[in-house]
C-alpha cells in the first residue's frame, strides 16, 4: 500500500528519489470500515498484515481497544499505529480517572489527531476512531495520513478502501439499523478484500453500544460471495 | 477570629498550635470586605449577580468588571481583591484553552474546578507566597445541565445550587435559602438575584454600587454572557419597587 | 548584494541537490550503501503445556559463514526466552538489556513477570529507535496466564500468535507450520514439528544452516537443547591421500650422537626486599 508509494517516489528529472534500502517495514495493507447507527457504531477490518509481498500475520487484529467504549481501526505501518493506540490508551485511561466519567469519542479522536498531526512527517497511520458516549451516541471520526480529524457517519480506510468507495456510496442510507450496518460492513470489506492484494483473511466485526463491545469474526470460507468471473 | 496570630500568622507555611493557618483565614477576611457576589442555579440557567461597589464617581460605568468569560460556556464571578482575581481568571482561561486544544471539546466544569482549586490551594502551602485574597464562583451549561462551583481562598471547593460571597454573604444566603431554586427559570432567577443584591446592600456604609449580572444556560444556547441591559434594568426596577413597598409597609406597622 | 547584516535569502522549498549528486555517483559506480542482510531461521509454537522455540545456528557475514554454531535463542528470564534474527549484535544487546530490566522488574514486584511485559518493553524500545536496531525477535514464554508467543519486528510492531517464524528462512519454516501445526500438540510432536520447520530453513535457505537448537518452556521448567540435532554433518572423506609407509626407499642412514661438554645448573630466585638503611 502506501509504503511502496512513498518509497518509489520518482523525482521529476527521472531517477529514484530515495535509495530503496532500509524498507521492510511491517505494514497493514488494509481494509477498514466504521459506520454509525442509532445507538452505536459498527467497526470492521480484514486480518492481513504484510511485509512487502509476504503475509506476516494472517489473523491480525486491527480493531484495537482504546477505552471500553472507544476502539480504533488501524491502517498504515503497524509499528506506528500500535504505538499511537498504546499512547492514546494510556492518555484516556488517565483522563477517565481525572474526569470520573468515560471520555468522549470526540476527545479520543482529538488525541489521535494531536499525535498524528504533530508527528505527521515520521508516522504512517490512517486511523478510524469509533465508539459510543452518552453525549452524542455512536460516532465515527476519521484521522487520515496528514493528521486531520473529521466526523463521518460512515468511513472507510486502508489500501482496500479505494475499491469500494462507489459501493459504499451506493449502498449507505442514513438511518440504517444495527443489522443493516453490520451487513453493509461485511459486504463492503469482502469486496475490498477480493480486489486488494494486501487485504484478506477473515473479517473482524465489532459493534459498540452503551453496553460495550460485541465482537464477531467472519471466517475466510464464510465471506459474502460476489461476482468472481 | 477569637485568637490573633501570636507569631503564627506571618507565614502560610506554618500551622498555629490549634491547627489553623492564619494567613488563609486573613485571606478569607479580605473576601468579606468586598462587595457581595451571588450565584443562583435554576432549572436551566446559572445567574451571577455582583454588587460592585463604586468608590469614586469618576469611574466609567461598567468598568472594573467582576464577571468574566473563561471559555464560551464557562463564566466566573469573583469577590475579593480584583487584581488577585484577574490572575485566577488568566489561569482558568489558560486551562480551558489548553483543554480545548488538546481534546477538541470544551473543558468540563468539574475538571476546571479541580484544576483551579489545586492552583489556589498551592498558594496556601509556601512561605514565599500569600494566598489569593478572593473567592471565585464558576458556572457553566453543559449537556443541558447548569452547573456551579465556588472556590475559597483556601482552595476548598464545592458544587452549589445557590451561593453567596462577600460582605453580606450571610444575609444573602438566608434570602437564597427561601427560594425554590430548582423551579426557577432564567427571568425569575435574574429578578431574584437583583432583588437580593438590592436587599443586602448597606446604603449607610457603601453609598454607591453598580449591579453587574451575567448568565449561562439554555436561554443563551450554553454561552456565558452579560444579562442584556433591558432585562437587567427591568429586574433592578422591580427590585427597587419591592424594597420601597417593604419599607412602606414597615412604616405602616410602626 | 549580500553582507553580514543583510544576508542572502536562501531559495525557499526543498533542496534536491543531494539527490542529483547521489544519482550521478550511482552512474559512476558508487552505489548507495546497502544494509547488510543476515540470514536466519527462527520459529516458535504454542503446544499443550507451554511453548517451544527453535533456531538454526549459522551466522553469516555477507556470503561467508562467520560462525557455524552460534546461539540464537537468548535468555530473557527464567520463564521466557527470545529468538533473534537480523543483526547479531543488535539482537544480543537488545535481549541483554531487556533481560536485566525484567530481572529488576521481577525483584520489584516479586512475581513471575508476564510475557507480554517483555514483549511490550522490546517493541517500545525498537519503536523508539525507528527500525535502526535491526532486531527481529520471537518472544516465547509461560506465565501465570499460560503460554504465549509474540513476534516483534525491527520497527516495533508486535503480534501475539500461536505459531510464528522469522528470518530469511521464515517462508520455508512457515510452510511446515501452516500444513502441520495443530492446537494442543504433545511435547514430542511439538519438538519434531519445530525441528522440521528449522530443518526446512536449514536445507532450503542459504542464510540458515548447521544445526537445530530447541528450547522447550513449560510452567516451572525449561529444556534448552543445544544442539538438538546436527543437521549438516561434515561429510567423511571417501578416499585417503596419504602415502603408505615405505613408499620412498631409504638409501642411506646415519646416526650422530650429541656430545655433552659441560653441565651447569643456575637457579633464579626472587630478589628479597632491600631493607638496608
Amino acid at each position: 500500500m502506501a509504503v511502496e508509494q512513498r518509497i518509489s517516489g520518482v523525482n521529476p528529472m527521472g531517477g529514484l528519489l530515495y535509495p530503496d534500502w532500509q524498507h521492510a517495514e511491517h505494514s497493514t495493507g488494509t481494509s477498514i470500515m466504521a459506520c454509525e447507527f442509532n445507538g452505536g457504531v459498527v467497526i470492521g477490518a480484514d486480518s492481513r498484515s504484510t511485509t512487502g509481498a509476504y503475509v506476516a500475520n494472517r489473523v491480525a487484529d486491527k480493531l484495537t481497544k482504546v477505552t471500553d467504549y472507544i476502539y480504533c481501526c488501524r491502517s498504515g505501518s503497524s509499528a506506528d499505529t500500535q504505538a499511537i493506540s498504546d499512547i492514546v490508551n494510556y492518555h484516556l485511561a488517565f483522563h477517565r480517572m481525572e474526569l470520573g466519567t468515560e471520555p468522549r469519542v470526540e476527545t479520543a479522536a482529538n488525541v489521535f489527531r494531536e499525535l498524528c498531526y504533530n508527528y505527521r512527517d515520521s508516522l504512517m497511520a490512517g486511523i478510524l476512531v469509533a465508539g459510543w458516549d452518552q453525549y452524542k451516541g455512536g460516532q465515527v471520526y476519521s484521522v487520515p495520513l496528514g493528521g486531520m480529524c473529521v466526523r463521518q457517519p460512515i468511513s472507510i480506510g486502508g489500501s482496500g478502501s479505494s475499491y469500494i468507495y462507489g459501493y459504499v456510496d451506493a449502498n449507505y442510507k442514513p438511518g440504517m439499523d444495527k443489522e443493516q450496518c453490520v451487513e453493509l460492513v461485511k459486504n463492503s470489506l469482502a469486496l475490498a478484500m477480493s480486489r486488494d492484494g494486501s487485504s484478506g483473511g477473515v473479517i473482524r466485526i465489532g459493534v459498540i453500544t452503551e453496553n460495550g463491545i460485541e465482537r464477531s469474526v467472519v471466517m475466510g470460507d464464510k465471506l459474502p460471495k460476489f461476482y468472481e468471473g | 477570629m477569637s485568637s490573633i496570630g501570636t507569631g503564627y500568622d506571618l507565614s502560610a507555611s506554618q500551622f498555629s498550635p490549634d491547627g489553623r493557618v492564619f494567613q488563609v483565614e486573613y485571606a478569607q477576611k479580605a473576601v468579606e470586605n468586598s462587595g457581595t457576589v451571588l450565584g443562583l442555579k435554576g432549572k436551566d440557567c446559572v445567574v451571577f449577580a455582583v454588587e460592585k461597589l463604586v468608590t469614586s464617581k469618576l469611574y466609567e460605568p461598567f468598568s472594573n468588571k467582576r464577571t468574566f468569560n473563561v471559555d464560551q460556556h464557562i463564566g466566573l464571578a469573583v469577590s475579593g481583591l480584583i487584581s488577585d482575581a484577574r490572575q485566577i481568571v488568566e489561569t482558568a482561561r489558560l486551562e480551558a484553552s489548553n483543554y480545548r486544544g488538546q481534546y477538541g471539546v470544551g473543558i468540563p466544569l468539574k475538571y476546571l474546578n479541580d484544576r483551579l482549586s489545586m492552583f489556589m490551594h498551592a498558594y496556601t502551602l509556601y512561605s514565599a507566597v500569600r494566598p489569593y485574597g478572593c473567592s471565585a464562583i464558576l458556572s457553566s451549561y453543559e449537556d443541558n445541565k447548569p452547573e456551579m462551583y465556588m472556590i475559597d481562598p483556601s482552595g476548598v471547593s464545592h458544587g452549589y445550587t445557590g451561593c453567596a460571597i462577600g460582605k453580606a454573604k450571610q444575609a444573602a444566603k438566608t434570602e437564597i435559602e427561601k427560594l425554590k431554586l430548582s423551579t426557577l427559570d432564567h427571568i425569575s432567577l435574574v429578578k431574584e438575584a437583583a432583588r437580593i443584591i438590592y436587599l443586602v446592600h448597606d446604603e449607610l456604609k457603601d453609598k454607591q454600587f453598580e449591579l453587574e449580572m451575567s448568565w449561562v444556560g439554555e436561554c443563551t444556547q450554553g454561552k456565558h454572557e452579560k444579562v442584556p441591559l433591558n432585562i437587567k434594568t427591568e429586574a433592578e426596577n422591580a427590585a427597587r419597587q419591592i424594597l420601597a413597598d417593604d419599607s412602606d409597609s414597615d412604616v405602616d406597622e410602626i | 548584494m549580500s553582507s553580514i547584516l543583510v544576508p542572502d535569502i536562501p531559495a525557499p522549498g526543498f533542496s534536491f541537490d543531494l539527490c542529483q549528486r547521489n544519482s550521478l555517483l550511482e552512474k559512476k559506480g558508487y552505489p548507495a550503501p546497502k544494509a547488510q542482510k543476515t540470514g536466519t531461521t527462527i520459529v516458535a509454537i504454542v503446544y499443550k503445556d507451554g511453548v517451544i522455540l527453535g533456531a538454526d545456528t549459522r551466522a553469516t557475514e555477507g556470503n561467508i559463514v562467520a560462525d557455524k554454531l552460534c546461539s540464537k535463542i537468548h535468555y530473557l528470564a527464567d520463564n521466557m526466552y527470545c529468538c533473534g534474527a537480523g543483526t547479531a549484535a543488535d539482537t544480543e544487546a537488545t535481549t541483554n538489556m531487556i533481560s536485566s530490566q525484567l530481572e529488576l522488574h521481577r525483584l520489584n514486584t516479586n512475581r513471575v513477570v508476564p510475557v507480554v511485559t517483555a514483549a511490550k518493553m522490546l517493541s517500545q524500545m525498537l519503536f523508539r529507535y525507528q527500525g535502526h536496531i535491526g532486531a527481529a525477535l520471537i518472544v516465547g514464554g509461560v506465565d501465570n496466564a499460560g503460554p504465549h508467543v509474540y513476534c516483534i519486528y525491527p520497527h516495533g510492531s508486535c503480534d501475539s500468535l500461536q505459531y510464528t517464524t522469522m528470518g530469511s528462512g521464515s517462508l520455508a519454516a512457515m510452510s511446515v507450520f501452516e500444513s502441520q501445526w495443530r492446537p494442543n500438540m504433545s511435547e514430542e510432536e511439538g519438538k519434531e514439528l519445530v525441528a522440521d520447520a528449522i530443518r526446512a530453513g536449514v536445507f532450503n535457505d542459504l542464510g540458515s544452516g548447521s544445526s537445530v537448537d530447541l528450547c522447550v518452556i513449560r510452567k516451572g521448567s525449561v529444556d534448552y537443547l543445544r544442539p538438538y540435532e546436527m543437521s549438516c554433518k561434515k561429510g567423511e572423506k571417501q578416499g585417503t591421500y596419504r602415502y603408505k609407509r615405505g613408499t620412498t626407499a631409504v638409501l642411506q642412514k646415519s646416526v650422530r650422537p650429541i656430545i655433552i661438554e659441560d653441565e651447569m645448573i643456575q637457579r633464579v630466585d626472587h630478589e628479597s626486599m632491600d631493607t638496608s638503611s
